[in-house]
């Protein structure tokens, strides 16, 4: 343990130089863009293209633009629940696809891979009569039942994405533990919730975030599925291209990222220093069978 | 080893139910009407007459529509692939990252995510374009270079040409790859999280280096994430229309910016349906080679 | 046990990450309830289906603050989106903006109910000549919101003279690789019939294939085709010429003075947005008072003052400063106007058709 600190351990691909490297060069490739983003975000100009000079107003724009805000708010709201019942159901996809044997499973495999498959738009049709014909949405319902189409389509091609992860992770289950587990008398349920449960978790949080952010980017399956009341973000940001995007999308979507990292900073230091205290914790706890 | 259904009803009904429901009611239903508008006319501006025609589909493989096609797939190929070298060792990073630093990874490559998709193209764009940043970096690298040159009295460098970075096939690749890096970190994380370390160890110990490690131990561990992850960057790669529309030159068009006008511009609904579902059955047809091939192996071991 | 490490703690973490999403949930924009009872005994409400920052700043406050209508405005991104959407079934729109072309097609299609012009006496503030436009004779269907012309944008110190032609976008290699055209379908073939000296209507067959083949061997030389984005485009310094609308042009040459837009010499394509109500709207009374309340010469005049886009309305022209009245981007001159057309709507298989041709052209 002491001589890790000074030379990097086998297992410490962070702290060796080609992989800080290779690390630094993705980050640069996946933030330079959003640097570009930001600064754009105090442009004295009505558009995007080209620098004009500094200016703060809009932020005061984008903070007082109550359309922006409901947009925005819609659109979180939309994806936190979407990414919640997508991750319960592709969950329990996955489970039943990993677990049993019964009669259709090809089928029911194939059928939960074609919302990945089907292009958007055609999805996004799809909804639009599906909602107008056979499950009309009821209008003027109050926030945020009137979100319900579009959660209940977004659900739709994001939980199946939560299966496929989920699925790759129950791969490297090793099943012996469930019947361990089983011979020692714990229940189906019990099993479920102790033992393999704990195993999916990375592919839970690895789903959820899948999910969170194809939801929140989507554009073509909410347009059709939304009701005259139901503006969200990306939605707003389409519709603005005609004209040019202006920079208060640039300013609100700074202000975002900002309070998502001072979020996690803030609730990072409130649990403490898990990195010195629970180190020792993690490695141990990779490798199941020195338990 | 898979348990069957009847010997745990409960339970299996409990864990099928809720997805089956949700697949059947708010996918399959919905789709199946447009599966029914591939087979339609066109009846005047709104009306679809359901007539059981298969010209939709002829139309669709007519050689035009084919090619495109084959263009789109090569181009989401290209971009799993580069996706895949590019994600392997960030998602490596991340699992063998202390906890802390795990937090804050897997964050950084989610974030710019959560900004929207055509902000984010714009960005891009500003990087790329003739008067880009790169470009302008590019320019007054040469312009040092080049008063270096003329001091040392080696010779005169030309004038500064800036690089075609926007508008072509390249662009698009190099957007697909931006928009879809995660769709590959995440999967492939939750592969390689809680892999066997001893077995990594031991092939160190054993004096082999820590790429023939990778290559020989870690990748075929992690091929079930692996497949996962190409799976879920290749089609939505290939079904992508904004990124070849806002960075493509005039002839990067790919099938999902076909679709999208026949549903849109065109209005002709019965064809855009026909493409997507061709669409669907050949990747169908690609997933269930790809499970053929590999199940061969699996039975001689 | 969690995903990252020990005892969930990250998970809680992460958790909060997320909670970015919940904070927000305080700002939500609650209805307010109980405002005064609109004119027609419909609730004081009203659904406008509009293009993003496509209307004054505080127009919809003004309206609000003069008939007590609450109007909520949601968004689409093009024509096309908009006929997509009402054509499985209007879910609650009560005014709506499409284009000329699609107004026609619209009324074929009916989606869109007659207006009642007793309703709307503002109609009056509106300039003659765009009373009785060919795509709907007699303003029977829509009331007219903006105009717009499609001309050629330029960098004037990259060009040699005025590019006053089609010529220079369609049928030239002298700007090798720096055009950019609109990737509307209709609208492209059009233009190379007007180029070639046909009407924009009524192409025939022989016609289409000649442009098909133009186009193709323009191809090399465009750089890109655009989602109407172009004036960005030109602006950015990435292309020199592009086709776009005279209004989007007029908005970028306030930033930048060595932009220059211009109507080519063989004619072009007129655009109209204007004001309908959809089959279905839930309130048609304030739908018409809305309407009405656009066309006012006030109310027009905050509208021209924020999108800049030439307005039909001669009441809000009036009280528009001279730089806007005599710019000759927005109103270009009455004889390069004379040779400008509209787009009529000529069927589904010719905008199949067309579709399939620029497709075909993109292809090769």
């Amino acid at each position: 343990m002491m001589a890790r600190r000074s030379a990097p351990g086998p297992l410490e691909y962070l702290r060796r130089w080609p992989l800080r490297l290779w690390l630094a060069a993705v980050g640069i490739f996946l933030y330079a863009p959003l640097i570009a983003l930001m600064v754009f975000s105090f442009n004295d100009s009505r558009r995007n293209v080209v620098w004009q000079g500094f200016t703060f107003k809009y932020y005061e724009k984008a903070l007082n633009n109550a359309s922006l805000i409901e947009a925005f708010v819609n659109s979180l709201t939309i994806a936190a629940v979407s990414t919640v019942l997508s991750l319960i159901l592709g969950a329990l996809a996955a489970l039943a696809l990993w677990r049993f044997r019964f009669p259709g499973k090809t089928g029911f495999d194939g059928a939960l891979a074609l919302p990945i498959v089907a292009p958007e738009i055609c999805l996004g049709v799809a909804m639009l009569v599906f909602f107008a014909k056979v499950l009309p949405w009821p209008q003027d319902l109050p926030w945020p039942l009137n979100l319900g189409a579009i959660i209940i389509a977004h659900v739709s091609f994001c939980f199946p994405f939560v299966a496929v992860v989920v699925r790759g992770r129950l791969a490297s289950f090793n099943r012996e533990l469930e019947e361990a587990a089983r011979d020692l008398g714990a229940s189906e349920w019990r099993t479920l919730k102790d033992v393999i449960l704990p195993h999916m978790a990375p592919s839970l949080v690895a789903g959820a975030f899948l999910a969170f952010t194809l939801s929140l980017d989507d554009f073509v399956i909410t347009f059709f599925t939304s009701g005259p009341d139901t503006v969200t973000f990306p939605v707003k940001v389409y519709s603005m291209v005609r004209f040019s995007v202006t920079p208060e999308v640039n300013a609100a979507s700074t202000i975002l990222i900002l309070v998502t990292v001072i979020l996690t900073a803030a609730a990072l230091k409130l649990q403490g220093d898990p990195a010195s205290t629970e180190g020792g914790h993690a490695a141990r706890d990779r490798n199941p069978k020195r338990h | 080893m898979e348990q069957h259904w009847k010997s745990a009803k409960g339970l299996f009904g409990a864990v099928l139910g809720p997805p089956l429901f949700w697949l059947v009611l708010f996918f399959l239903i919905p789709m199946g009407i447009v599966w029914l508008y591939s087979f339609g006319e066109n009846r005047g501006l709104t009306d679809i007459a359901l007539t059981g025609t298969f010209a939709n589909y002829l139309r669709a493989l007519d050689p035009l529509y084919l090619m495109i096609f084959a263009k789109s797939v090569g181009i989401a190929a290209l971009t799993t692939l580069i996706c895949l070298i590019i994600g392997f060792p960030v998602a490596l990073a991340i699992t063998f990252a202390p906890p802390k630093a795990k937090t804050w990874l897997l964050l950084a490559v989610m974030l710019p995510f959560w900004t929207n998709l055509l902000i984010r193209t714009y960005a891009l764009i500003a990087f790329l374009r003739t008067e880009g940043y790169i470009n302008q970096s590019l320019e007054w690298v040469w312009n040092g270079l080049g008063s270096a040159v003329s001091v040392l009295g080696i010779g005169v460098l030309g004038p500064f040409e800036p690089l075609d970075l926007l508008h072509n096939n390249f662009a698009v690749v190099l957007g697909l790859v931006y928009v879809h890096l995660p769709f590959m970190v995440l999967p492939l994380y939750s592969a390689l999280d809680r892999l066997d370390t001893s077995l990594i160890e031991a092939s160190l110990d054993l004096g082999a280096g820590h790429l023939r490690t990778l290559l020989i131990i870690v990748a075929p561990l992690a091929l079930p994430g692996i497949a996962s992850g190409v799976v879920i960057t290749f089609i939505p790669a290939l079904g992508s229309y904004l990124t070849p529309d806002l960075l493509g030159g005039p002839d990067s068009q790919m099938i999902a910016n076909i679709i999208e006008r026949q549903f849109k511009r065109a209005n002709d609904w019965p064809f855009g349906a026909a493409l997507s579902f061709l669409l669907m059955y050949m990747t169908f047809i690609a997933i269930a080679l790809q499970a053929l091939m590999s199940r061969r192996p699996r039975e001689r071991a | 046990m969690s995903m990252f490490s020990g005892r969930g703690a990250s998970r809680r973490g992460l958790l909060t990450a997320l909670g970015a999403a919940a904070i927000g949930v305080s700002f939500t924009a609650c209805s307010q309830p109980g405002a005064s009872p609109a004119a027609g005994g419909e609730e004081p409400k009203l659904n406008f289906y509009n293009w993003d920052t496509y209307i004054g700043e505080t127009t919809l406050a003004d309206f609000k603050t003069a008939s007590g209508v609450d109007v909520n405005m949601s968004l689409f991104a093009t024509n096309d989106e908009l006929f997509a959407k009402l054509k499985a079934g209007n879910p609650g729109f009560d005014v709506i903006v499409p284009s000329n072309e699609f107004v026609t097609r619209m009324t074929e299609a009916k989606l869109i109910q007659p207006l009642d012009h007793s309703k709307i006496p503002n109609l009056k503030n509106v300039d003659p000549s765009f009373m009785n436009p060919d795509f709907d004779p007699g303003r029977k269907m829509s009331a007219p919101y903006t105009w717009l012309v499609l001309g050629i944008g330029y960098r004037k110190s990259k060009v040699n003279g005025v590019p006053d032609s089609w010529k220079w976008l369609f049928d030239s290699d002298a700007y090798k690789n720096r055009i950019a055209l609109l990737s509307e379908s209709a609208d492209l073939i059009r233009l190379a019939a007007k180029y070639k000296g046909h009407s924009v209507n009524n192409i025939p067959p022989e016609l289409v294939a000649e442009i098909e083949k133009m186009l193709v061997r323009q191809k090399p030389n465009i750089k890109a085709f655009h989602e109407d984005n172009g004036q960005d485009m030109l602006l950015s310094g990435d292309v020199d010429l592009v086709l776009e609308y005279n209004g989007d042009i007029a908005q970028i040459m306030t930033e930048d003075p060595d932009i220059g837009f211009v109507v080519p010499k063989e004619g072009s394509l007129l655009n109209s947005d204007t004001l309908c109500i959809p089959v279905g709207a839930p309130r048609p009374n304030n739908a018409h008072a809305f309407i009405n309340y656009l066309l006012d010469a006030e109310a027009g005049k905050k509208i021209s003052e924020t999108i800049l886009y030439p307005t039909p309305n001669a009441a809000a022209k009036a009280l528009m400063p001279a730089d806007y009245r005599a710019n000759p981007v927005i109103f270009p001159p009455a004889d390069v106007l004379a040779k400008c057309e509209y787009g009529a709507f000529e069927g589904a298989e010719k905008a199949s058709l067309y579709e399939e041709v620029i497709t075909r052209v993109r292809a090769a």
